[in-house]
């Protein structure tokens, strides 16, 4: 019996020693503090007691007062955020106009031609190498198998089509890549005439080369006298692959176009001077 | 029942003298530690459960009234009343030097514990200063000493009046 009670009173021992470190490791809890603080004024109201509960809450007080400031602060922080975004986004925005126009001096001008920029309108992506429609159409002076072509980084006009159907406000053009579409081209600097055909891709199907031409992987293609539509020499593309085989006396080629990379919202038409008159 | 009912007027009677009658009965701003009397007697005359439990009560609510670490006292205190507890029938608690030497004991024992934990738990303290004895502090314990066989001869007369009835 007297070893129960003595068991009894260790338990309690420990329960009442783990209470009092409870208490201890509380004690910077701030809520804790102010029942203390409460505790004490309802045993001994006094003016001291008082002001001792206003002190504790008044921290609590305090760092609610904090969190309201810092989160009111985080709000016109948010605002202004927003709007240092949309001034940078309409930087970006003139940033793009202005390097438009940087490419605008950088086109070289072609003796008694005329340039128009007209923006894609549409694009088909399921037809993306077949066609495009353009912005501008007969009121601009635009009409059928005038070139469309593009700046490159070089600050060089490529070809990318010929006007196919023209309107009074637009005008569909067929691209170089597309099948139905043949451009007489050569290999630059070898004097190697062939044909480039579209195939519906990103590359041209250079046909018709010489079994015996020296035709390299690199080797620049641009677009022979023999073409009604393009300038000579504007080029076209560059050779990617040569075939090993031959069809008769011709090999075949592919070339990789040159717009595709440089093409963006807006081609450049070339009227001859004499059309507009 | 009764025993409850005795605990508890006990608990207020200690508190009422050490809290609000204490600061009537003081020399210079100084006045005993009657709690910690209390707990010793309770200790050595009804046991470590007694001792231990009131001791907590007392502790807990002196610290509601301290600005110091919380819970700091119940929990010296709480061990106070476990050793003199354990102590109970060790000595002949008649003696007025026994009765001395076992709170001289206590205090220390409480003192020094206390102190511990407040360097350990209170911030921003002058860690230097908790443990230097003050010339109040010393005159509060030498009153204590000094009070502490009045005290046990009240509490005797006390307890054997209840006990009697």
């Amino acid at each position: 019996m007297a070893n129960r009670n003595s068991k009894r009173t260790n338990l309690v021992f420990v329960i009442l020693l783990l209470a009092g470190a409870f208490l201890v490791f509380l004690q910077p809890v701030v809520s804790v503090r102010i029942i203390k603080a409460l505790v004490y004024y309802m045993i001994y109201p006094s003016v001291s007691a008082a002001n001792m509960v206003i002190i504790k809450t008044g921290d609590v007080a305090d760092n609610i007062k904090s969190m309201v400031y810092v989160h009111q602060e985080n709000l016109k922080y948010k605002q202004e955020n927003q709007q240092l975004i949309d001034k940078l986004r309409h930087y970006d925005a003139m940033s793009v106009q202005y390097n438009k126009l940087i490419d605008l001096i950088r086109v070289p001008s072609v003796q008694f031609t005329r340039m128009v920029f007209a923006s894609i309108s549409v694009r088909e992506p399921n037809e993306w190498y077949q066609w495009i429609i353009i912005s501008k159409g007969k009121n601009d002076g635009f009409y059928d198998e005038l070139p469309l072509e593009v700046l490159t980084k070089d600050g060089q006009l490529c070809a990318v089509g010929r006007i196919v159907e023209t309107y009074d406000g637009s005008a569909k053009a067929a691209l170089i890549t597309n099948v139905l579409s043949v451009v007489p081209v050569k290999i630059k600097n070898k004097n190697i005439n062939c044909l480039a055909e579209g195939t519906n891709t990103r590359t041209l199907k250079i046909t018709y080369i010489p079994f015996n031409a020296d035709v390299r992987e690199g080797d620049e293609v641009v677009v022979s006298g023999l073409s009604s539509v393009f300038s000579e020499e504007t080029p076209v593309g560059v050779i990617r692959s040569v075939s090993k085989g031959q069809t008769v006396d011709f090999k075949t080629a592919t070339a990789e176009i040159y717009f595709e990379s440089n093409i963006s919202q807006e081609v450049i038409v070339l009227i001859p001077d004499k059309e507009i008159k | 029942m009764k025993n409850f009912i005795f605990y508890l007027a006990y608990f207020i009677s200690v508190v009422l003298v050490q809290f609000f009658i204490g600061k009537y009965i003081n020399i210079f701003s100084i006045f005993p530690n009657f709690i910690i009397i209390a707990v010793i007697y309770l200790g050595m005359t009804r046991g470590k459960m007694e001792a231990q439990t009131l001791g907590f009560l007392f502790g807990l609510t002196w610290d509601i009234f301290a600005t110091d670490v919380f819970g700091g006292r119940a929990v010296m205190l709480t061990l106070v009343g476990y050793f003199t507890g354990a102590l109970k029938k060790s000595f002949d608690i008649d003696q007025t030097t026994t009765q001395i030497f076992v709170v001289f004991a206590a205090s220390c024992l409480y003192w020094t514990g206390f102190n511990l934990i407040s360097y350990h738990f209170i911030e921003n303290a002058d860690k230097f200063s908790l443990f230097s004895i003050s010339l109040r502090g010393f005159f509060g314990f030498a009153f204590t000493l000094a009070i502490t066989p009045m005290m046990f001869t009240i509490l005797k007369k006390v307890f054997y009046l209840i006990e009697d009835r």
